[in-house]
């Protein structure tokens, strides 16, 4: 990527990292801190909350062109990383790269704050590389605060919401209710707005844990939130609500800290960045920082049953997710094993030091017997210690794919509060949610994204459609097509249509369709260079080949060799190659994956047609007319699919309850299209068709 | 809106003509005079290029041909029929389509389908699926799409019905372990991928993969060799008549072929050699044969009978296209040896046959039932009377139950789906060093072809594997 990334950087148009941040302080003016100097009491859309999910939906809705207004405790935490500082990884770097081609913030973010760039799975095929980054706090939260309060259309409020406004439902939508705004606590003052976005993390009834101390929150140090918008979603909206937990691991003190007796883990030599706009990182190669690899002890574990009877947290019941589990129920479900355990960096210049894989919640003196079990760590200081959380969800099986409450007009949910875990995922379903509230305020019709077509519609139709039983996170091993759906293509899945709904700039917009060009143009330059394999030989000695008759061969059909790059095709074929350099390997990516995403397009397009039936959403399963087993109407009536294609794919349907269901659809939109008078006489004609009575009977 | 739907799925459904292409029996099972095989999608001109030997041409559009039918690879006929060609998109679904309208009986038919699913890009079709299709296409009308979900259900149901049948048996346990394996195989492949920078999976998790990729896959070709003994099914079945002397053997063979085949009489012992008979049951050829009650006997000709006897018992027990009946006289149900003869064979293959009911009081023949039913793992049961020809009726259905639900009839759709399952997991083995993610696919692949036979399965519960095995930390 390296190579191809400094030919875009000499044409590069305005790019985030040579472009100066505005001292935060210096637009910190900008921002109102008290409501009454807001400008207007009326916004097209209200997002609640500062985190990942709030900070995306928040741009999101204002590049769409709404008028918004952001509410968030304290503007400081705006950007803030609560856990873990790294942003990336395996699925959840692809998250990244699909936000990025929808113009959200995190990617070039994590460009600007990364100190340490690798991407993992290298060795393991470029469908699954997962671009990764530690951060520096400090700078993540300067970068996301800036774009923010310089973004047109968007304010910033400081402020706490009391609860939402909900008034009668618009008769001609779906729906019980409708959001109307929110009103403010201290003060009750009302602001109203067509689109609400929650994204209140784990502050929905959160409640911190140490050893046997509880005390409400959602983080340690931020007040918690008020309990009157809990009971607006439970009471006054009549939404299900289910608990899960999560944790954050001690800070240590980074000089306190034996590095030596760790293992170095050094990052790559040439920071691949995140965002398809940028072509190198802030911080330099040289300047990046390493993070460091141990491992827990026989004591560790002791120390875990000898403290469990002080333990609150791990004794509840609440879901805790099975991948990011607590040292105390490592130990407990891997007995007898050494745990892994990452020293990261905080930042370029912070003196604490993040231990990944050591969240706890024992007592804080407890916790300091447990750390100082390990090697490194056996003189180490805690800095902060650990703590549990524990917070009401949402079960997001209540939303649309627009990330909308079904029962609720103009109100939309995004990030933990739908019973996700993680940055990128809440910061995914944040641009999502941004972008249909403010089409919602702005009266245009939901934009739809496909699990066929990208992971954040795996992630919505995952959410929407399965819901959840323990905090979600993505793995690649849930898209089924995976081999289309790669952090390098993110860009051409999405980009396009991002600027279609409008979220993403023409600058983006442009530099999108300049790849997507030189891409075709390159493919077709390489399928032209066709000649017989002895020909390529002669050409190319040094290529292992194997003897196949004198078969024609494409210059695509050579790319798919693992030793035959696209430089040394460029290098041989100078004149039709050369200046497709840049996308060296892109193409190479692109020649080896295309006959495996060939395949896969005839199961996407089922997919898609069927996910384009829509399943009215006030059906009342139990009283439909059409023959449904009990089982089946319980599951439909559960889960409310929205189409077709969710419906499917839920367990325990039956092929003839889906076929039934097909029924329904196609007589609801057959009286449908009587009533309007369109149509019929087409339908008339189609049912005559003369061929189709001789061709066969039915299967 | 509603044109706009409409506009947009018929450009969807414009693309669909490059999916796979299906076939299926599209006349109902059972026995039936004419069979009609339908083909649909972009292949199906190939198919019937290759099986019909039409050379480069194709048949007038909607015009019937009378043709011999054959085998693709091995050129063997397997039928002569009718052949008709519909080009899209005037067939019942909208894509090219073919159909072969040929003899009724299952062997005929198990042969046609296993030869398309060889022909490479076709797969049998899922239920329901032609209509599906053709619903997609728009080529559907009301009442059509009316009766679709009965349609299914029906179809579900047998195949259910069926496919429940061999997986309680010893091909089921087979398919179900293929299953489990490879489920727990692509768990493991999908751990190493999502988990192993920066969990403590092991290099070794990979190693232990690819030895389990490559038994499957020898496995399950192993398997697909065994089982073209289920092809001389097209020669016919062999069904032995066993039993004691005078249990009426010979009677059953006369009254089954309706004519005096073998000689009959009162007297102990006198079928001395294999008699045979060619017959049709249920729709399939069948080669009956008597044999010698099994008896030690000085006589040297009734000797060399029961040997021979013997010996065409043993020469069944290893294939699958052998049939015992155990035919036993309801007079000497009390006597120990018959009783243990009865017992010992509780195979699937095998019918339990109480002749002589005739000479059974009302009464008696009450309480054998009762006695039958207390019995547990018996073979199927009759009570017949070859002299009356009483029972006679019951007996063909249940003779016929196993033959139809013979693993042959399916045998067409599972042998499709394992050969795609094989040639998966060699995706699996040419991309492993090069690219695991498209080694992974392979792998996956090769799940769905075997879940298309043994269930779905989803990534939650690979997930669940992937918990249960390794612990995730980070």
């Amino acid at each position: 990527m390296a190579a191809s990334v400094k030919s875009i950087c000499v044409r590069c148009m305005s790019h985030m990292l040579t472009k100066k941040l505005p001292p935060v302080q210096s637009v910190l003016f900008l921002v109102s801190r008290r409501a009454s100097q807001l400008s207007r009491q009326r916004y097209d859309v209200i997002v609640v909350g500062g985190g990942h999910a709030g900070t995306e939906a928040a741009a999101a809705a204002a590049r769409i062109g709404a008028e918004t207004l952001l509410v968030t405790q304290k503007i400081q935490t705006i950007g803030a990383l609560s856990c873990n500082p790294s942003l990336g990884g395996i699925g959840k770097g692809h998250l990244v790269r699909e936000v990025d081609a929808l113009d959200g913030l995190c990617g070039r973010a994590g460009d600007w704050a990364g100190i340490h760039f690798s991407v993992l799975n290298r060795s393991k095929g470029p469908a699954v590389w997962g671009p990764r980054a530690q951060l520096d706090r400090q700078r993540y939260r300067e970068f996301i605060q800036a774009e923010l309060l310089s973004t047109p259309r968007l304010k910033v409020l400081e402020g706490s919401v009391e609860e939402l406004l909900v008034s009668d439902p618009n008769p001609a939508e779906p729906g019980r209710h409708r959001v109307a705004g929110i009103r403010l606590a201290n003060g009750s003052q009302l602001i109203s707005a067509s689109s609400v976005v929650l994204t209140t993390g784990t502050f929905l009834s959160g409640s911190l844990f140490v050893g046997q101390t509880l005390s409400p929150g959602g983080r340690m140090g931020d007040a918690p939130s008020s309990s009157g918008l809990t009971q607006t979603l439970r009471d006054r909206l009549g939404l299900r609500v289910g608990r899960l937990r999560t944790g954050t691991p001690p800070r240590l003190l980074k000089d306190s800290v034996d590095l030596s007796l760790a293992k170095l883990h050094p990052p790559d030599r040439q920071p691949t960045p995140f965002s398809f706009m940028n072509t190198h990182t802030r911080c330099k190669p040289a300047e990046q920082l390493p993070c460091y690899l141990t491992y827990t002890t026989p004591g560790v574990e002791r120390v875990v049953r000898e403290s469990l009877h002080l333990n609150c947290h791990i004794q509840q019941d609440a879901k805790g997710p099975r991948y990011c589990p607590s040292i105390e129920s490592r130990v407990l479900r891997f007995p007898g094993r050494s745990h892994q355990v990452w020293l990261e960096p905080e930042g370029l210049t912070s003196d604490l030091l993040y231990p990944q894989g050591l969240s706890m919640t024992m007592p804080p003196d407890v916790q300091l017997r447990l750390i100082r079990e390990i090697p490194p760590l056996h003189r180490a200081e805690i800095h902060t210690p650990g703590y549990g959380v524990q917070y009401d969800y949402v079960c997001p099986t209540q939303l649309s794919p627009a990330l909308q409450v079904k029962n609720t007009q103009g109100l939309f949910l995004a990030g933990q509060i739908n019973g996700t875990t993680g940055y990128e995922e809440a910061a995914a379903q944040g641009l999502w949610a941004g972008v249909n509230a403010a089409r919602r305020a702005l009266s245009q019709p939901p934009a739809a994204l496909s699990r066929t077509e990208s992971y954040i519609g795996v992630l919505v139709d995952d959410l929407v459609s399965r819901g959840v039983t323990e905090p979600y996170r993505m793995f690649t091993s849930r898209a089924e097509f995976r081999t289309s759906l790669r952090p390098d293509n993110a860009d051409l899945r999405l980009t396009m249509k991002g600027f279609e709904l409008g979220c993403v700039s023409a600058v983006r917009h442009h530099e999108a369709v300049r790849v997507r060009c030189s891409l075709q143009n390159a493919i077709a330059a390489l399928q032209a260079l066709t000649m017989s394999s002895t020909s390529w030989k002669k050409k190319l000695p040094g290529i292992s080949m194997s003897e196949n008759k004198n078969q024609a061969l494409s210059g695509m059909d050579l790319l798919q060799y693992k030793d035959v790059s696209f430089e040394m095709l460029a290098s041989v074929f100078p004149e039709s190659l050369a200046s497709y350099m840049e996308f060296s390997q892109r193409l190479k990516i692109e020649a080896v994956y295309k006959p495996h995403c060939d395949q896969n397009k005839s199961e996407i397009k089922r997919i898609q047609s069927e996910e384009n039936m829509s399943l009215p959403q006030d059906i009342d399963y139990f009283t439909l007319s059409v023959s449904l087993s009990q089982e089946v109407r319980e599951i439909l009536d559960r889960f409310r699919p929205t189409t077709l294609g969710a419906a499917t794919r839920l367990e325990g349907m039956t092929p003839a309850a889906i076929a039934n269901l097909f029924k329904y659809v196609v007589l609801t939109r057959r009286q449908e299209s009587m009533m309007s008078g369109k149509q019929a006489d087409n339908e008339e004609e189609r049912g005559e068709e003369p061929c189709k009575r001789n061709a066969s009977l039915p299967q | 809106n509603e044109a706009a739907v409409s506009k947009g799925l018929c450009r969807v459904l414009a693309g669909l003509a490059d999916a796979d292409t299906i076939f299926a029996l599209s006349s109902g099972h059972g026995r039936c005079g004419v069979a009609v095989v339908r083909i649909s999608g972009s292949a199906a001109a190939t198919a019937l290029r290759c099986m019909v030997g039409l050379g480069n041409q194709l048949p007038p559009p909607r015009t019937a041909l009378l043709r011999s039918i054959t085998d693709p690879h091995s050129k063997e006929v397997l039928d002569r029929g009718l052949v008709l060609w519909f080009p899209a998109p005037h067939s019942f679904t909208g894509e090219d389509s073919v159909e072969f309208h040929i003899h009724g009986g299952p062997a005929v038919i198990t042969a046609v389908l296993q030869a398309l699913g060889s022909v490479p890009g076709m797969r049998p079709a899922d239920a329901g699926e032609f209509t599906r299709r053709a619903f997609h296409a728009g080529k559907l009308d009301l009442t059509e799409v009316e009766g679709l979900g009965d349609l299914i259900h029906a179809e579900t149901e047998a195949q259910r019905r069926q496919a429940l049948r061999q997986m309680s048996g010893e091909l089921g346990r087979l398919y179900q372990d293929w299953s489990h394996r490879l489920k727990r195989t692509l768990a493991h492949v999908e751990a190493f991928i999502d988990f192993s920078e920066d969990e403590l999976i092991e290099e070794g998790v990979l190693d232990q993969v690819d030895i389990s990729v490559c038994d499957l896959q020898a496995e399950i070709e192993q398997h697909l060799k065994d089982e073209r003994r289920g092809e001389r099914l097209r020669s016919g079945v062999h069904v032995v008549i066993a039993g004691a002397t005078n249990a009426g053997k010979s009677s059953l063979l006369n009254t089954l072929c309706q004519r005096p085949a073998a000689i009959v009489s009162p007297i102990a012992g006198t079928t001395r050699d294999v008699v045979e008979s060619a017959l049709d049951i249920g729709g399939f050829p069948v080669l009956l044969s008597d044999t010698a009650g099994l008896r030690d006997s000085p006589d040297l000709v009734e000797q060399e009978g029961v040997r021979r006897a013997r010996e065409r018992y043993r020469e069944g027990a290893n294939q699958n296209n052998f049939l015992t009946i155990q035919l036993i006289s309801v007079q000497f149900k009390s006597t120990q040896p018959e009783r243990n003869s009865m017992l010992v064979k509780q195979d699937s293959r095998c019918l339990l046959v109480l002749n002589k009911t005739d000479l059974l009081p009302e009464a008696h023949r009450e309480e054998l039932n009762l006695e039958l039913r207390r019995v547990s793992g018996l073979p199927p049961v009759c009570l017949i009377s070859c002299q009356t020809n009483e029972g006679l009726k019951d007996f063909l259905t249940v003779c016929g139950d196993p033959l139809s639900g013979a693993p042959t009839l399916t045998q067409a759709r599972h042998r499709a789906h394992l050969q795609q399952c094989v040639a998966a997991l060699a995706q699996y083995r040419q991309y492993r060093d090069s690219d695991l993610a498209l080694a992974a696919e392979g792998v996956r692949l090769a799940l769905t072809s075997l879940g298309r036979i043994t269930g779905r399965v989803g990534a939650e519960e690979i997930l669940d594997i992937i918990f249960k095995d390794f612990c995730i930390g980070k």
